[in-house]
């Protein structure tokens, strides 16, 4: 059953529509929301990410856009819990640029992925979840940060980078 | 570190209370509607009062109304900030307004004309009621007939 037909069942009233789609996509919204969040806080905030879907989904216009639609509210949630650390990101990303090669996409320790990935300021982490864990396209990936598609190409250029700097470093000091 | 959700899907659904207790939907529109009836109603039978009214009972009539316009604002506030109505929901809620509407009005017309006064009030206040409750009641059924068409589309 396709996502479209789960949330038009669940915008009539359906409940058993309703737990399908949250049984479909809680781990989704989960490791969104844990990429971005320590522990403590995950759990709580993918709850409240839930509840705000629950709330909207009656006016939700593009069944067959849900996708996009919850990761745009999930990441309303996170945003509100980063917004402290959204304004100060690190000026160090210049330097992080200059650092080009071997590619991400050959990196095996799924463990040290994720470790890398909590060390990235939230915007460049958030990107990595969305286009490489969640698997979203670019343009979904730029309707749920409200930026327009080129943003997202160079952003993800750059936690591209910046996760291989990381990930070089730690190699480094083993 | 936890890199596993802590809440199984059913946790999470049950999580939601408030939102889609069938429970809260009811109170929701219940105390909205009472509210606004017995608001209607007390109003009406103090407005039309032949002889002036001691004050202790314009007392009492004001605290009356005041209570059911609480009640009313309580299922207001329920329905616009804490309970979901899906489409089905809304159906249901527009006959409910459309019901409620209607016999408050009857009922106040008839009171009305036995006092032989407010008639003219009533009978327009409740039209706007009834409008409303119908309009309402038209949107609800074209929003479920559209969600009901394109489920038909999507499992053929």
């Amino acid at each position: 059953m396709t996502d479209e037909l789960l949330v038009v069942r669940a915008q009539l009233g359906e409940r058993g529509a309703l737990a399908e789609l949250v049984s479909r996509w809680r781990l989704p919204v989960w490791t969104y929301v844990r990429r971005m969040l320590d522990a403590e806080r995950a759990d709580d905030v993918a709850q409240e990410v839930w509840l705000a879907v629950v709330r909207g989904l009656p006016r939700l216009r593009e069944p067959a856009r849900f996708a996009p639609w919850l990761f745009t509210i999930a990441r309303r949630s996170v945003t509100d819990r980063l917004r402290g650390e959204y304004a100060d990101r690190p000026e160090a990303l210049a330097e992080a640029d200059a650092l080009v090669e071997d590619p991400v996409e050959a990196l095996a320790d799924r463990a040290r992925l994720l470790d890398a990935l909590a060390a990235l300021p939230p915007a460049e982490r958030e990107i990595l979840v969305l286009f490489y864990l969640e698997d979203l396209p670019v343009a979904d990936c730029a309707q749920i940060c409200g930026v327009p598609v080129g943003t997202v190409k160079s952003r993800l250029n750059r936690a591209r980078r910046l996760l291989r700097v990381h990930l070089e470093r730690t190699a480094g000091d083993e | 570190m936890s890199d596993q959700p802590r809440l199984s899907a059913q946790e999470i659904v049950e999580r939601l209370g408030t939102a889609v207790s069938r429970r809260a939907r009811i109170r929701a529109v219940t105390a909205l509607v009472a509210g606004l009836s017995g608001a209607a109603l007390v109003s009406l039978l103090w407005l039309t009062e032949p002889e002036p009214l001691p004050g202790r009972t314009r007392l009492a009539f004001a605290l009356l109304t005041a209570i059911c316009l609480a009640w009313a604002g309580y299922g207001g506030w329920l329905l616009t900030r804490k309970v979901v109505l899906f489409a089905a929901d809304r159906v249901v809620a527009a006959w409910i307004a459309l019901s409620a509407s209607t016999a408050t009005t009857v009922l106040l017309a008839v009171i009305a004309a036995g006092r032989g006064t407010g008639l003219w009030p009533v009978l327009a206040v409740g039209a706007v009621f009834a409008a409303v409750s119908l309009l309402l009641l038209a949107r609800a059924h074209r929003e479920r007939a559209r969600l009901l068409r394109r489920r038909a589309e999507l499992t053929t």
